[in-house]
């Protein structure tokens, strides 16, 4: 088959080994996942996010420390390195916040992360942004807001947007 | 024709299963690693980002006769990864020279993410996306597509991957062609 481009288009059916391997025959009807098995799974899940408003708190405490060491320093591969750190604790937020319901926290975890890397920003701007970023995440999360849509949440994402587009 | 079934298939015996896990976040992995164990999963291979990723499959390539080393079955995959990213991942499966590796299927795996990101993920070559809210359901049925519905490969300028349409388009009402398809062909082939 050729596209307007007259290129090549090529279609791979390929023989289903993974079915096979499964122990099924190839064109068998489609198979499952024993309902115990993702009962037990989600159990799991519910379990690991009881933990999580404590991973949450314990990685918004290191955000803090960061941001304070990082806050004032000079251009400098010191200030990179803990901008790095920020940027994947800002990350893990976002994984966990999303994961067990956080979604305010995860939302600013997320635009956090984004802007803790956007080094054409200049010191006094970033330094407002990461710092709306940080409160807002700290009111979110010791408020416990977690719906990122309920008004408190958009208040809060207003307050942040201000100091994003005021000073970007 | 439908075929109606009266029982629900047996269970699938996962213990013949190797699944690549990829992902950063230690709190994701242990959740995600968890829940394949809980499914039976045979071999549940774990690293941080695309680059670990790619020296795993690497080596299970070159030792794939060796009866120690495992071939891996499904790749699941985060997508921003800070030493290489799911996407640079993707690439270079769907880029490798072994048909055994560039077919391989691939689970996008994200939390909060964007449609932006699984469609991004998609034109790169991945099979299916798993995202927010995550569950054991949910997992389930990924795995499940990618062992019951392969999609075809398809090979087109600057798109290597899975086919992206779903389904294949049926035309409703009614048809109004001049000509069957088999017509066309018989047709063609007197040409």
């Amino acid at each position: 088959m050729k596209n307007s481009d007259e290129e090549e288009v090529q279609v791979f059916k390929r023989l289903n080994r993974m079915k096979i391997k499964m122990g099924r025959e190839k064109d068998a009807r489609p198979g499952r996942i024993d309902e115990k098995a993702i009962e037990e799974a989600d159990a799991m899940l519910v379990a690991l996010c009881a933990e999580c408003p404590n991973a949450i708190g314990g990685y918004l405490s290191e955000l803090s420390k960061n941001w304070e060491e990082m806050r004032d320093l000079p251009e400098s591969s010191e200030r990179q390195n803990i901008s790095d750190v920020m940027f994947t604790t800002a990350h893990e937020i976002k994984d966990i916040g999303s994961m067990c319901g956080y979604d305010l926290t995860a939302y600013f975890a997320e635009s956090l992360r984004d802007y803790i890397q956007h080094t054409e920003l200049n010191m006094d701007a970033q330094r407002v942004i990461i710092q709306a970023h940080l409160d807002a995440m700290q009111v979110a999360f010791k408020e416990n807001i977690k719906d990122d849509e309920s008004p408190l949440a958009e208040e809060l994402k207003k307050v942040v947007k201000i100091a994003i587009e005021k000073y970007r | 024709m439908n075929v109606t079934y009266h029982e629900p298939p047996p269970p699938y015996d996962l213990s013949n299963l190797t699944v690549l896990l990829v992902e950063d976040s230690e709190y994701m992995m242990s959740l995600m690693s968890s829940m394949l164990k809980a499914f039976s999963v045979g071999d549940i291979l774990t690293c941080k980002n695309a680059n670990e990723a790619i020296g795993i499959l690497t080596i299970t390539q070159a030792r794939k006769k060796s009866r120690f080393v495992t071939d891996v079955d499904i790749i699941v995959t985060d997508w921003l990864m800070p030493g290489g990213s799911g996407e640079e991942l993707i690439d270079w499966v769907r880029a490798h020279e072994d048909d055994a590796l560039r077919f391989l299927p691939i689970i996008l795996m994200s939390a909060y993410t964007t449609e932006k990101v699984i469609a991004m993920a998609r034109d790169h070559g991945a099979n299916e996306s798993l995202v927010k809210p995550l569950s054991a359901k949910s997992l389930a049925a990924r795995i499940c597509m990618v062992i019951d519905n392969p999609r075809p490969f398809i090979q087109a300028p600057g798109f290597f991957g899975p086919d992206r349409r779903r389904q294949e388009m049926v035309p409703s009402g009614e048809d109004r062609r001049k000509m069957r398809t088999e017509q066309i062909r018989e047709h063609n082939e007197k040409l």
